[in-house]
Order: C-alpha cells, then structure tokens, then sequence
C-alpha cells in the first residue's frame, strides 16, 4: 500500500488468528487506510488459506479463493509462534500497533505469553479484542467449533427452513458475517474512547453471543410469553401474501411483500388479477392469512410466466415491494451494487482477476478503498520487519532459525 | 464507550437494533416516534396477549437502552424542534426513505450545515442514491435481493429465509459500527460525516465470498438444503438437529477422528470408517459415493443419540457437532449462563419481568450493556424537550396542536 487516506490513515492493527470473524472486521479499517498486519505461520497456517486446497495446487497456501477474498488490502508477517524468538518479534510488534485483534482459540494467546496482561506493558494504551467461538471465559470456552456451529447454537439454524423439513440455517453461517461487525465496532468504538480519554482496553467477545443477541426477539418473546419460535418458510406472523413466487426461466424466482390492503389491492391490478381483488377470502389480511396457500398458488400461477427482474421493476413502480431473489452472477450485474462501487475488480497474482467486495458503508468523506489483494503468506516479513526496527542482519538471523516461517 | 454522546434516533423497525447497540454502548439514545407511538414498530405479539403498544415484545427486545420521545416531523413547530434537537445531538439515525426528510427540510445536508460536527447515519433498503434507491423493501426483498435467499433452504423448493429479519440483523451492527467509525474520524478532525448504509449490499457479507468466487469460476451454486458445499452440515439426531461437517480441512480432522472413535466405542463403525486414513483425508477429493458412505455412518450414529448426549460428548472429546437450539434451549444453556449473558428487565405496570440478552461483549475499562428497558410512548417527552426550555405548560400545548 501507497500512502494511506481514508479515516484510519495512520492507524496500525495487528492480527492474530483465522477464518472469517477477526479478519473479516480488520478489513473495514484496512479499506479506510489503516495498516493491518496479519501474523500467520506457515507451521499452523489459518484454515481458509487450505479450505479449497487439492494436492498439487501450484499455488499452496496462497491460492485459497476465500481466503484472497476475505483478506485484501493487508500485509502478512510469517512468524513461528512456537519459538520464543517468535514470540519476541511479536511482542515487538505490539509496541508499533495501537489494535491487536486476535481470534484463536481461549488459551492459545496466554500459552504464548501474549495475554492482555503481558501486552499493556508493552504498550499501554492498547486497545485488543478476542473473539473465539464461546468467549474467554466460562466451563464450554474451549469447545471447538467453526461457524456452521455459532449458527446453530445460537439459534439461528431452528429458524431457517420450512416447518416440516429439517434447519437449514440461512446460508453462509450466520455468525460468520454477525461477528466481525461487532468486531469491528467494538475496536471503533474502544478506539473512539481512546481518542478522548488516552486509555487503551480489553474486549472479550464471543461469536455465539453476537448471534443471540441478535435474535433477542426471539429470547425475549420466550421469555415473556413462553413463545418458541421455529422455521416458517417465507410466510409472516401477521402479513400475506409475503412469500417467493416461481418466475420464467430455471430457478427463477420473485418475493412479494404485502403490508396493507392498499398495496394488496395495488398487486392485484399490477397483476392485473381482477377476480383476486375482488374475492372475498383476501379482503382483509385476516382472511388473506387464513387462505394463505390457495392466496400464494393464485398469485404463483400469475408469477410464472413473467421475467423476474421486470415483475420486480413493474410491482415498485405500482407501490409494491418485490425483489427478485438474485443469484451471485446477478448480483454481480446488479445495477445497485454497481452504483456503490460494490465490487472491485482486481488481479491476484496467482488466481488471476476476480471481485473483491465492499462492505456495506459509505462515509462522505472518504471512499473505501481497495489496493493491493490478499498477501501471500509472509510476504511482507522483511518490510515490517525492518519498519519495526530490525536490521537486515537480524532479519537474516531469524530466519535462518525458523522463526519467520 | 460512547458516553455522552447523543443520538437523536428516528428509526423504524430495520433500525432499532442499530440504536439499540449504540445505547447499550453508553450512548444516550433519544428514540424519536410520531405521536400516539409507532404504531408498526409496536405490533404483536403482545405481553399477556393485549393488543396495546406498551406491551409489543419486538419493541421491547429492541429498544432498550433508549430515551422515548413523540414528535410530529412533518408539522413546521415539530421541524423547528427537531432542529433544536439535532443542534444537541452528537448523531441521527433514520430509516426515513431517500429524500423524504429533505422534502420536510430537514435533510442531512440542511443539519449538517447547522451543525458541522453532526454524524448522520442513513439506513436504508438500497442506499441514498442510485437507480433503486427508492425501490421498497422489508426483510424478505432484501434478502432476495441481497444473495442469501438463493442460496438458502431445500433444492426442490422455493428461496427461504429466517422467521425473524436478518437483514436487520446484519445492517444494524454495520450502521453502528459505521457511526463509531464516524466519531473516532471526528475525534480527530471536528468534522462531521454523513454515513450512508445500504441493507442490501449488508447482505452480501452473508455469502461469505460466494460472489466473489463465482467472479473466479462461474460454477452456478444452487441451494443445497442441510449441506454445506458438498457435504451434509446439519444432521437428524434424536430430538431434533445437530450441526456437524466433514469440510473444513486439517482444523476438523481431530474432531473426525474423536467422533469415529467414540462410534467404534459404541459399536457403530464399521470396518472401513476405522481403517481410513485421516493424515490424507481431503473433503475436496470425497467422490459422491464415498460422501455417501461417510454421511451414512454418521447418520446412523447421531440418530441414535439424542441433542444433549451428543453435545456433552462433543464437549468432552472435542468435537464440533453443536445442537440447533430454539430460544428455551438458548435460555439454559450453561456456557452463556456462566458468562451471564441474559439480564431480567423489570417491567412492574405490566407485571413481568423478562429475560433480555445483555450487550454480550465485555470491556475491561468501558462499562457496558442494557441500562434501562424500552421507553413508553413519549415516556421522556417532559425531560428532553424540558432540556429545550419547554416547561409542563408548553408541551401540553405542543401536544394539543398534535406536536408531541
């Protein structure tokens, strides 16, 4: 990265761990100009680096397309975390960085001798932050899980699907995408109070945590009224129609949200399905929640024939909410997303061009940014390294040691 | 962590989760509804089953922490107000559909002109511009549109999504997050920002890179109900579902081998399963047949044992098998027990006291979680617009005239 703009310029986070909940959120600070350093070893490599890996891949653990996407932006030092040596290079490290963002599991920092404890020392006003699956604390910290199991212990897994088939969770583990965000605010946030009042701190946050309490709808309507929500495939509590509808084409298809019998009625005549208005079943939302499956079977009959995207741009020109259900080739087309500066087209070095994404914020004042794409396994060792403060000669050193690797 | 900063919050249901987070962070959030309340916000299902907005469980899950105040925007006195109040505020989030507020004068850039050092936050379906920036859309649209409903429930089906609006769930954080990233960035600068929030491209984050890899090869992926890539992910046990995967390369392979393990304990593996070797094992490489073989022999095992026998062994032996909980089993369960996630809001003119998830993350120099429950409508019209110099007087006036 050149010289850095964007609302972090000038800030300096070190990483630690894998997967999606800590590197996901150090991106939103790497695409408004901060340093992020990954501190990752080829020994223990982070699991996504081989999640795709087939034996004779030419590009070993570089190539790993979740990996390349999930970590633009950010430069990689190869430190071997079993020596002490390495420990030592990182510890140096902390004394350059104001964040460290660590994911591993509950006693890996400790066993290391990186606690929170050791690293204020080091540098006090330290904002770090780990976010395991089951938090620091507690009798099941240690249980070992990857996302697919935040989802489903959190609860999100029981209400998705359809009531006579098994969870099936939304796609993508849910609490892979819910806890970087809170990641991410939570270093703002910690950061923010360090600008007014100099003090560092810890955060503790657990991924599984995040994902309850995001559904604490769903908690507290147990709590309160002994309530257990469960999957109901697309329909509402206390709306119809409001369900995905078959369009034209393979695997097509359109969701429709009613939330007023003034929109039913604008439906029924942008659908022009005069009979339907006028049936007394689908009056009221009542009855429209009482027939709902002869309401949906009469609207699917309308929808199925008709090109999605251009039903979608008919029914909210008519005032009604619709959507069609995009596909990934879609959303790369989508003219929205477009707009947004969604994706970036950008070449790796051995995947070749693919689109790296944005989140979901645009701040007037600068522009998310992204430059360089994921960095090859240490690939800036001796770059920071050197910014930190060691000779080239001690560089030499180490590494013939192992302990850059 | 954001004490003292104040937020005027003017939301609707796709942001109450937004400043909800914000107040359980220190802020002093004051909710702003129309007057008589927000009605939407405020539906069923309702405590003790009495349609009366005091008592909606969506509004009190996810308002806590705030301040309530009513005001009528779309009077002249209620936007003179409303301008008195943002001259007090650190922050506004609204929902408000692009250029409705601007219509009423009372747009970001009018605001911010007054005020430079004002962060305003716009949640919205699509972002403030762009050809459908005035598209509408609730959860279920947004999740069409943003990738995830494709991708989600049964191939012989139709797109599913969540019974409750993940999308809000997603776009929340992010504007929160967005709005401390705006006040760190005037911390240092003095100035103001105007951060722009789109639901849907929230969404995308949900896939996981999945666009991202389709841009690299363009392999149509379509929704693969209880799998997870190419391999079953949630399983039958005997009461219900568990989350088990045979993906995820070396970090899973030790839970592969405890799981075989304790099935040989239990006569359930056969000869095959305990002669294979895990040191090769690539779950890229399993043809369809031996998926077929290796999701058999799971099967058989986790049906014979019930949620609980399996997650306590899972604990024990380390293995990433997890149930699919529903809300009760959330409430019991003993890891965030211990941690004390769950806080009891007193709620004494409804005679209830309920079981909210506190703010879970735990700072060891900020305090932080839920200070206070959900507001009443217009609960502290009398405090905040007192604040103002409106005495008693005044705002039975302004309330008369249908401003408060």
């Amino acid at each position: 990265m050149g010289e850095s703009a964007g609302l972090f310029a000038g800030l300096k986070i070190l990483e630690l761990g894998a997967g999606a909940a800590g590197p996901v959120a150090t991106r939103y600070f790497a695409d408004q100009g901060a340093k992020v350093v990954r501190v990752e070893s080829g020994v223990r490599p982070d699991f996504l680096r081989l999640l795709h890996f087939r034996p004779g891949d030419p590009h070993g653990l570089n190539g790993g397309p979740m990996f390349v996407l999930m970590n633009p932006n950010k430069l990689s030092v190869a430190v071997n975390l079993s020596k002490p040596e390495g420990v030592a290079v990182v510890e140096r490290l902390v004394r350059w960085a104001d964040v460290v963002s660590e994911n591993f599991s509950p006693r890996a920092m400790a066993k290391w001798g990186l606690s929170y404890e050791r690293l204020r020392e080091l540098r006090p006003d330290l904002v770090m932050l780990s976010s395991c699956l089951f938090g620091q604390t507690g009798p099941q910290r240690m249980y070992p899980g990857f996302g697919g199991q935040g989802s489903a212990i959190s609860g999100f897994n029981h209400l998705a699907g359809w009531p006579d088939r098994e969870a099936v969770g939304p796609a993508g583990t849910i609490t892979d995408s819910l806890s970087p965000r809170y990641v991410a605010l939570l270093i703002a946030a910690a950061l923010f109070h360090r600008e007014r009042t100099g003090e560092g701190q810890y955060i503790d946050v657990s991924q599984i945590e995040t994902g309850v309490y995001s559904l604490s709808e769903a908690i507290v309507r147990a709590s309160a009224r002994g309530e257990i929500l469960t999957r109901r495939g697309n329909h509402a509590e206390d709306t119809a129609p409001h369900a995905i509808y078959p369009c034209a084409g393979e695997d097509r298809w359109i969701a429709i949200a009613v939330f007023s019998d003034e929109e039913w009625r604008r439906l029924c005549a942008a659908l022009s399905l005069p009979a339907l208005a006028s049936d007394a079943r689908f009056a009221s939302v009542a009855g429209r929640l009482a027939h709902e499956d002869a309401l949906d079977a009469a609207l699917a009959e309308q929808t199925r024939g008709q090109d999605a995207v251009a039903l979608m741009h008919r029914l909210q020109a008519a005032g009604v909410e619709a959507g069609a259900v995009q596909t990934c080739a879609d959303l790369l087309q989508d003219p929205q997303l477009a707009h947004r500066g969604h994706f970036v087209r950008l070449a790796h070095r051995h995947l070749g061009e693919l689109s790296f994404e944005h989140y979901g914020i645009r701040f007037s004042e600068s522009p998310p940014r992204i430059e360089t794409p994921a960095p090859d396994l240490g690939e800036h060792t001796q770059r920071v390294l050197g910014e930190v403060g060691y000779s080239e000669a001690e560089i030499r050193s180490l590494a013939e040691a192992g302990v850059l690797a | 962590m954001l004490d003292g900063i104040r937020i005027l919050d003017l939301s609707e249901e796709p942001g109450f989760l937004a400043g909800k987070i914000l107040g359980d962070l220190g802020a002093d959030v004051i909710k702003l509804e129309p007057p008589g309340g927000d009605t939407f916000g405020r539906r069923g299902p309702f405590l003790g089953e009495l349609a009366d907005p005091e008592r909606s469980l969506r509004w009190l899950a996810l308002n806590t922490s705030k301040r309530g105040i009513t005001l009528a925007l779309a009077t002249p006195r209620g936007g003179e107000l409303f301008r008195r109040l943002a001259a007090r505020a650190d922050v506004v989030l609204e929902t408000a559909a692009p250029g409705s507020l601007e219509a009423l004068g009372l747009g970001w850039e009018t605001l911010h002109a007054e005020r430079p050092g004002l962060v305003w936050c716009s949640l919205t379906p699509f972002g403030r511009t762009g050809p459908y920036a005035q598209f509408r859309a609730h959860d279920l649209v947004l999740v069409a549109m943003g990738g995830n409903a494709a991708l989600t429930g049964d191939p012989d089906r139709a797109p599913v999504r969540c019974t409750l609006p993940t999308a809000y769930y997603a776009a929340g954080p992010e504007a929160a997050a967005g709005i401390a990233m705006a006040l760190y960035a005037r911390a240092r600068s003095g100035r103001g920002q105007l951060v722009d929030v789109s639901m849907q491209e929230c969404q995308l984050a949900t896939l996981v890179t999945a666009p991202g890899q389709y841009s690299l090869s363009p392999k149509r992926r379509g929704r693969t109900g209880a799998r997870l890539g190419g391999t079953r992910e949630i399983w039958r046990a005997k009461d219900g579902d568990v989350s088990f995967g045979l993906r995820g390369g070396a970090a899973r392979v030790p839970s592969l081998v405890a799981t075989v393990a304790w099935m040989a304990e239990e006569g359930m593996a056969p000869e095959w399963l305990r002669a294979l070797d895990w040191k090769t094992y690539n779950h890229n490489l399993l043809s369809e047949q031996e998926i077929a073989r290796l999701e058999s022999a799971f099967r058989s095992f986790f049906a014979t044992k019930t949620r609980r026998e399996l997650f306590e062994q899972a604990l024990a032996r380390r293995i990433m098998l997890a149930p699919c909980n529903d809300a009760r089993e959330i409430l019991e369960q003993p890891q965030l027990r211990s941690r004390g996630l769950f806080t009891t809001l007193d709620y004494p003119e409804l005679g209830a006291r309920i079981e909210h998830p506190d703010f879970f993350a735990k700072a060891s120099r900020s305090r932080i979680g839920i200070r206070c429950r959900a507001p009443r409508v217009g609960e502290h019209n009398a405090e905040v617009y007192g604040e103002l110099g409106i005495d008693a007087g005044a705002l039975r006036e302004l309330a008369r005239e249908g401003v408060v």
